[in-house]
């Protein structure tokens, strides 16, 4: 995504200055407390952080058990054919629950209307392939971001010119045009490989980690400007220490702050951008994803609400949920942006 | 011509939903799906005179707004390159005439009535020369007068492949027309006069336009209500692409407006004389045609029955809206079949007929139609033929004794009788979630029925595939399909094109000399019995080779506002009848 994630401006860093004006710590016995440590006591009493982590922890939940939990209720993603549990309308018999009949228990959800696949199964497997791919795709944008803002900030000169280059000209390349190009390109090379669920995948991530980079490598690379001026660095650099380990040992520690923020606002940016890519039609079609069932929801939101309704909660609350806890953990992480 | 909406894989940004023309017997009956009986081959009035007999009720004035959903329309207006069933039905009806036209009566037959020629044509006795003798009182939109010259520089455009790459002529005038060998049409061919083509002659005088043919051509007054075989300006005022921007009407309305895939207005052409036309109203002061409307919203506009619904006609309905329609529209919702069968069609070398036949037995036929949002009995009807209803001669047979149905424990005997490999290789289109859907309940159907299913996805239309022989993905293919829809009634525009040898889309590559030789002969019996003869042929290739698997028939669902007028729809064009509705006041 070209999107800003977080501004630099926004982003502190662990400060390592005594907290004495820290009202937790007013009239008792002065003790040290590591910057982590003071950061999660924070968090720990925000109230809106707590609720949103356990949102979010419910959802990786689903994630890795959405085998298991669907062996638990019975049900599965497979192809059933349609035409015997449908209405003329395309809509579910009432006997396989709603919109015209109650919810059973064979099909907690309800059944998609046109396919009549179970709705449920769809529900926790595009949760997964959500959080998967979304999850996957900020490591990779994180490494590549860090790793070119890292050497870009501290080797400075014709490198740091040319990867500003590089940073830049992917920033002025659309993210969406893109996608919608280079989808149908690697589909169509990839069409006869028995693996073209897999290569859709990697090929989705490849595209939402290729355009999500940059704004990581800018905030590094100006974290990294102004650390490595620091006296610890300097001294560092008089004994020797050879760059890899400095990068490494050095600054790296010193940049978890704006890292953590960082991933976890472009967690839900990529949540969004797998489902808005799939409701074009042009991310993963070979498994289930929240986009393409919205997709389908569209026309039948009037006869089958529910229906719509199920992938968009999913992704409403997930997507919330992870931008509030990123703003918290901003919150905590940053001592001058206290509420 | 083929439907570019191919099997489970209907294309979103289908551009031309090509086909047209011929007729049936009223709208399909529905759930029954019995379309029945026809004698539209030979509804023909060769005696009919304007003006056009009055709709019962109809009122003057009024704007009628038509939405079509998910349609892109026309490209351009250009008579001579319309090949599609929404430009077609359009501009025919309310544009642009040509030497014959169609004429849909209270009850919903379709006859066969003349338009600018003042009969359906004079034929010599083998039908190798036709003459039209042209009425004098139709005009331009100028006022100025239709003559005879420009009648025949019409058709000679037609001849132009290189210029209208896409117009039905590259299909028919420039198989049957003399002289096509010599002449590539006025715009390609710089050495040759479009007069001095052998093809068509004129004479102003006399008002008349003669046709030369190269063969036998019993079908001339059909392919004469195609808007291509009407007048263009002479010279440069029609030069292509110019002209199809800016059309000069010579029907009831002419053009205000126009942007491709977007908005079409038409307004009163008040030069249009109801006297010289036998088939046309000009009830509405005026159309407004929405190009690729929202389907969801434009269902939500019409069921709404509001102010704006009121006076609007939309062309298609979804699935999902299906059954509120059916309770509320009563009569405005309009079900009218449209001349069109969807095929799977196997690799005739690669598979024996057993094979063909468990591959009738083992593809789902109604869950495929209700994953891909059709309405399994409404908008789609098990075929049984390779004609479809309403075409003059379709046999009525049975491969079986009884109609295909889903039987994968049949299918799975039949495979084992099989000497071939039960691989099912097909393709299908990956950008439209319902061809997804659709293929993967077709792969489970089938699997279930004993084969080995391989669906690759593609990216571009199906039919790029599968009429390119040197693609290697289409070499490997087991079963193609091809959707085909009649330019008119007659097994003449639909058993040569696909089941000829080395036809275009003859997909499946089917060829057996004994067939090749019998539809060679159709044209040389004497008229009346050729309807008859290839109602034999259809019903010859299917029981003795059975090549395809006819899936389906196509029926297509109208819906109008609650002041439209005599809501019905077109079986010769299988769009609304826009020639007959008005706005009630």
């Amino acid at each position: 995504m070209s999107a800003e994630t977080a501004g630099p401006e926004t982003l502190g860093h662990l400060s390592d200055e005594p907290k004495g004006e820290d009202p937790g710590t007013k009239g008792r016995t002065i003790t040290g407390k590591s910057p982590m440590r003071i950061a999660m006591g924070r968090l720990l009493r925000d109230k809106i952080a707590l609720v949103c982590m356990a949102v979010v922890l419910f959802f990786v939940l689903i994630a890795v058990f959405a085998g298991p939990l669907q062996k638990l209720f019975g049900v599965s993603t497979e192809t059933v054919l349609p035409s015997q549990f449908l209405n003329l309308d395309l809509t579910p018999k009432a006997e396989y629950g709603p919109p015209y009949g109650p919810l059973t228990m064979e099909h907690p959800f309800g059944i998609a209307p046109r396919t009549a696949t179970d709705n449920l199964a769809f529900w926790l497997e595009g949760a997964q392939n959500s959080l998967q791919i979304a999850a996957i795709a900020t490591v990779l944008a994180m490494l590549l971001g860090v790793t070119l803002g890292l050497l870009g900030g501290f080797l400075g000169g014709a490198v740091d010119r040319f990867l500003t280059f590089v940073t830049d000209f992917f920033l002025t390349l659309p993210f969406i045009l893109a996608a919608l190009t280079i989808a149908p390109i690697i589909n169509e090379r990839f069409r006869d490989s028995p693996n073209y669920a897999t290569v859709q995948v990697v090929a989705l991530i490849g595209v939402l980690a290729g355009f999500g980079w940059m704004s990581v490598a800018r905030l590094i690379r100006g974290e990294v400007l102004s650390l490595r001026e620091r006296e610890f660095v300097q001294a560092a650099r008089v004994m020797g220490m050879p760059t890899g380990r400095l990068l490494i040992k050095e600054l790296l520690p010193n940049l978890v702050a704006p890292i953590v923020v960082a991933s976890s606002l472009m967690l839900p940016a990529f949540v969004s951008a797998e489902a808005g890519l799939a409701f074009l039609g042009i991310g993963v079609t070979t498994r289930p994803s929240w986009g393409q069932t919205l997709n389908q929801g569209i026309s039948f939101f009037e006869t089958y609400p529910l229906y719509l309704y199920q992938p968009l909660i999913g992704i409403v609350l997930l997507v919330l949920a992870l931008n509030l806890l990123g703003d918290a953990l901003r919150d905590a992480l940053d001592p001058k942006t206290r509420r | 011509m083929r439907r570019t909406k191919p099997l489970a894989a209907l294309a979103v940004a289908s551009l031309l939903a090509l086909a047209a023309c011929g007729s049936g017997d009223g709208p399909g009956e529905g759930t029954e799906g019995s379309f029945g009986e026809t004698d539209a081959g030979k509804d023909k009035d060769p005696n009919a005179e304007g003006p056009a007999p009055e709709v019962e009720g109809a009122e003057s004035g009024g704007t009628i707004t038509v939405f079509l959903p998910g349609d892109y329309g026309p490209d351009d207006l250009d008579p001579t390159n319309g090949w599609s069933v929404t430009g077609n039905s359009i501009q025919q009806a309310l544009t642009s005439r040509s030497l014959t036209q169609y004429r849909v009566d209270s009850d919903g037959n379709a006859t066969l009535v003349p338009d600018l020629a003042v009969d359906l044509g004079q034929p010599n006795d083998d039908y190798t020369q036709w003459t039209f003798q042209l009425r004098d009182n139709a005009s331009w939109e100028d006022g100025s007068p239709i003559t005879a010259e420009e009648v025949a520089f019409g058709i000679a455009r037609s001849m132009d492949s290189t210029a209208f790459p896409g117009g039905p002529g590259t299909e028919y005038s420039t198989q049957f027309f003399a002289g096509a060998d010599e002449f590539e049409g006025p715009y390609t061919d710089k050495d040759t006069d479009w007069t001095e083509w052998e093809g068509v002659e004129f004479d102003n005088d006399a008002n008349t336009v003669t046709i030369n043919m190269s063969k036998s051509f019993p079908d001339m007054d059909y392919w004469g209500a195609f808007m291509a075989i009407g007048p263009a300006p002479l010279g440069k005022a029609s030069n292509p692409p110019a002209y199809g921007q800016n059309i000069m009407s010579n029907g009831p309305y002419k053009v205000e407006s126009f942007k491709a895939q977007d908005e079409l207005v038409l307004v009163k052409n008040d030069q249009w004389d109801p006297e010289s036309d036998p088939a046309r109203h000009q009830y509405a002061d005026k159309f407004i045609f929405k190009f690729n409307a929202d389907p969801d919203q434009t269902d939500q506009i019409m069921l709404s029955d509001n102010t704006e619904s009121q006076t609007a006609i939309s062309n298609d309905l979804s699935a999902s809206s299906y059954q509120k329609a059916l309770d509320t529209l009563g009569d405005r919702l309009v079900q009218q079949s449209a001349q069109c069968t969807g095929f799977l069609y196997p690799d005739y070398e690669k598979t024996d007929m057993a094979f063909r036949k468990a591959i009738a037995y083992g593809y789902p036929y109604e869950d495929v139609w209700a994953a891909t949002g059709q309405v399994p009995g409404v908008t789609r009807v098990q075929a049984n033929s390779i004609m479809p209803p309403g075409m003059a001669g379709k046999p009525d047979y049975f491969v079986d004794g009884e109609a295909f149905s889903y039987d994968p424990e049949k299918a799975k005997e039949l495979l084992a009788e099989s000497e071939v490999e039960p691989l099912y290789s097909a393709i299908y289109y990956e950008p439209d979630p319902l061809a997804v859907a659709g293929a993967k309940v077709a792969q489970k159907g089938l699997e279930e029925a004993g084969f080995t299913v391989k669906y690759t996805p593609v990216q571009e239309s199906p039919y790029s595939t599968w009429t390119n022989p040197d693609d290697k993905l289409n070499k490997s293919l087991t079963v193609r399909g091809v959707n085909w829809c009649s330019d008119w009634p007659s097994g003449s525009t639909f058993i040569p094109s696909l089941f000829r040898g080395g036809a275009t889309y003859n997909t499946g590559g089917f060829q057996e000399d004994e067939i090749d030789e019998m539809i060679a002969d159709v044209p040389s019996l004497p008229i009346e019995e050729q309807a008859d003869a290839w109602g034999d042929i259809d019903e010859k290739i299917m029981t003795e080779f059975f090549p395809a698997i006819p899936v389906n028939y196509y029926n297509n669902l109208f819906t109008f506002g609650s002041k439209i007028g005599n809501p019905s729809g077109d079986e010769a064009l299988g769009a609304p009848n826009y020639k007959n509705v008005f706005v009630m006041q």
